[in-house]
């Protein structure tokens, strides 16, 4: 059993006003440090950490990134051409000139659902201004889309989306995701999570009164700019590549063909029954085969000297 | 021996680092715990199966903090179900699939509490083994269906493929409980 010291006998009120009437020595020099102190230093310190996080979180990080994007360009958004529920084409490109939201969402995703109402009064205080909303729905089929786009009396073109388009926004990694893409066709802000309407209403407005044919360099994103929130869109060469989701532009014609003969000839553990290629080109969704792929190109650009055959 | 002061010392750095590392995790994003939001994994609850005889399993899921998945039976039309499918193959047959009750929760993008799970998840599953399965290893092949939200977003649904090595062996071979504790959670009938 450890002994107590005469200090930890003492309560915190008798020992800390103590301290300072010792000019010859702190307690930590004379003997143990008292426990008071330990736990003050210790709450302190924490506080500080914690204040330090939340102070860069919400003040520096937001602050240095609208420094960073004021002096970068803002991505252009991938162009896209679907066909909205009610059978009319939506392309992007017809929206040139314009604001626009794009709203990924789904009739599943309760945070989405609860947004769409402040969508559709955007959409009747904007529109006239040059502004609309478009929603990307990504649920599997169009029929609870347009029960739903009729229940909620939506305004604006909805189109069931799909995961290649996901992808080149960025990847869905949650639903809602909302781009605001400006006149000159650029995205200004990406918001994942359901987001307080007076944010987006903020954005609208700042956009709506540039010219369309220049970019806004200094847009700031309105509320919370959150790490999820960074605009990172995805390279169509790896999305669009023989094996979804997975680069091979570092491979030759006859590398290609053997990279996926190897990967046609591996099981998918994912519970598809699929090969690894099969499963890879059907469920682009699948995180099982993507990474089986992966680590088979890892292994089949590995050097030779290694030991790991490329065949 | 350790004296009161150096004990007090390595509580504190550890409480330090402790706060400094979970102040870490938190700043992880979304990308990363996408992932990981649900790891599930089966059990069975003895260490073989007879043949022409019934055979419990149980899957254990583990929901991360700070996300839930909708209880099998959704408190809303629109929500996807938690399912267990299980693909018996020519050996077994599915007799009950066992979900449990969800608990009643509050959020902010809904007017009416939603029952979910969250945390730990027990899901049972009652097979049969078939009349003529001969002794020898089986692979059940059964994946954990679910769909998860915070409070501010949700992810798309997903799904965790499982497989359990299933042993038949004799008649007079004695089967021996394991995850007894586990299986006195589950009610098949």
């Amino acid at each position: 059993m450890e002994e107590q010291t005469p200090e930890e006998e003492q309560t915190p009120f008798e020992n800390t006003p103590q301290a300072p009437k010792t000019p010859e020595g702190s307690p930590q020099e004379n003997g143990p440090a008292p426990k008071s102190k330990l736990f003050a230093g210790a709450l302190l310190a924490v506080t500080l950490v914690v204040g330090l996080y939340y102070l860069n979180r919400y003040w520096i990080s937001p602050a240095v990134r609208a420094q960073t994007k004021s002096d970068s360009s803002h991505p252009l958004a991938p162009p896209f051409s679907l066909t909205d529920i009610a059978g009319q084409p939506v392309k992007l490109s017809d929206y040139q000139g314009k604001v626009v939201v794009l709203d990924f969402w789904a009739t599943w995703c309760g945070p989405c659902r609860i947004e769409i109402p402040s969508f559709i009064e955007l959409q009747k205080r904007y529109a006239a201004q040059g502004f609309t909303m478009i929603g990307i729905s990504m649920d599997d089929s169009p029929e609870p889309v347009v029960d739903f786009y009729k229940e909620f009396q939506m305004n604006y073109p909805v189109a069931v989306g799909n995961d290649r388009l996901g992808e080149l926004y960025g990847g869905m990694e949650g639903l809602p995701t909302t781009f605001l893409i400006g006149r000159d066709g650029r995205i200004y802000a990406k918001h994942m999570g359901a987001t307080d309407p007076s944010v987006f209403e903020t954005e609208i407005k700042e956009l709506l009164a540039v010219s369309p044919a220049a970019e806004v360099k200094d847009f700031h994103q309105a509320g919370h700019i959150f790490d999820e929130d960074k605009v990172a869109l995805g390279d169509p060469s790896v999305i669009d590549s023989e094996v979804p989701g997975v680069d091979l532009t570092k491979l030759t014609a006859d590398q290609k063909e053997a990279y996926k003969k190897l990967l046609d000839s591996k099981p998918c553990t994912c519970g598809c029954k699929l090969t690894s290629l099969k499963c890879r080109q059907v469920d682009r969704k699948c995180g099982i085969s993507r990474k089986l792929a992966q680590d088979q190109l890892d292994a089949f650009l590995k050097p030779k000297s290694s030991g790991v055959t490329t065949q | 021996m350790r004296t009161s002061r150096e004990r007090d010392l390595r509580q504190m750095r550890i409480f330090l680092w402790g706060s400094v590392l979970t102040l870490l995790a938190t700043s992880v994003g979304w990308a990363q715990r996408n992932n990981s939001v649900v790891e599930a994994h089966a059990v069975m609850a003895t260490d073989a199966g007879h043949a022409d005889a019934p055979l419990e399993i149980a899957v254990l899921a583990q929901v991360a903090a700070g996300y839930h998945i909708n209880e099998h039976k959704p408190s809303l039309d629109y929500l996807i179900p938690t399912e267990l499918k299980v693909d018996p193959g020519d050996q077994f047959t599915v007799k009950n699939v066992v979900y449990p009750k969800g608990t009643l929760k509050r959020f902010a993008f809904s007017d009416v509490p939603l029952s979910v799970y969250e945390g730990a998840v027990v899901v049972g599953a009652l097979l049969q083994v078939g009349k003529a399965v001969p002794a020898g290893t089986y692979s059940l092949k059964a994946k954990f269906a679910y769909q998860a939200c915070n409070d501010h977003a949700c992810l798309p649904p997903s799904s965790v493929p499982l497989i359990v090595a299933i042993r038949i062996v004799p008649r007079n071979v004695p089967l021996k409980s394991v995850e007894s504790d586990v299986f006195q959670r589950i009610k098949f009938e």
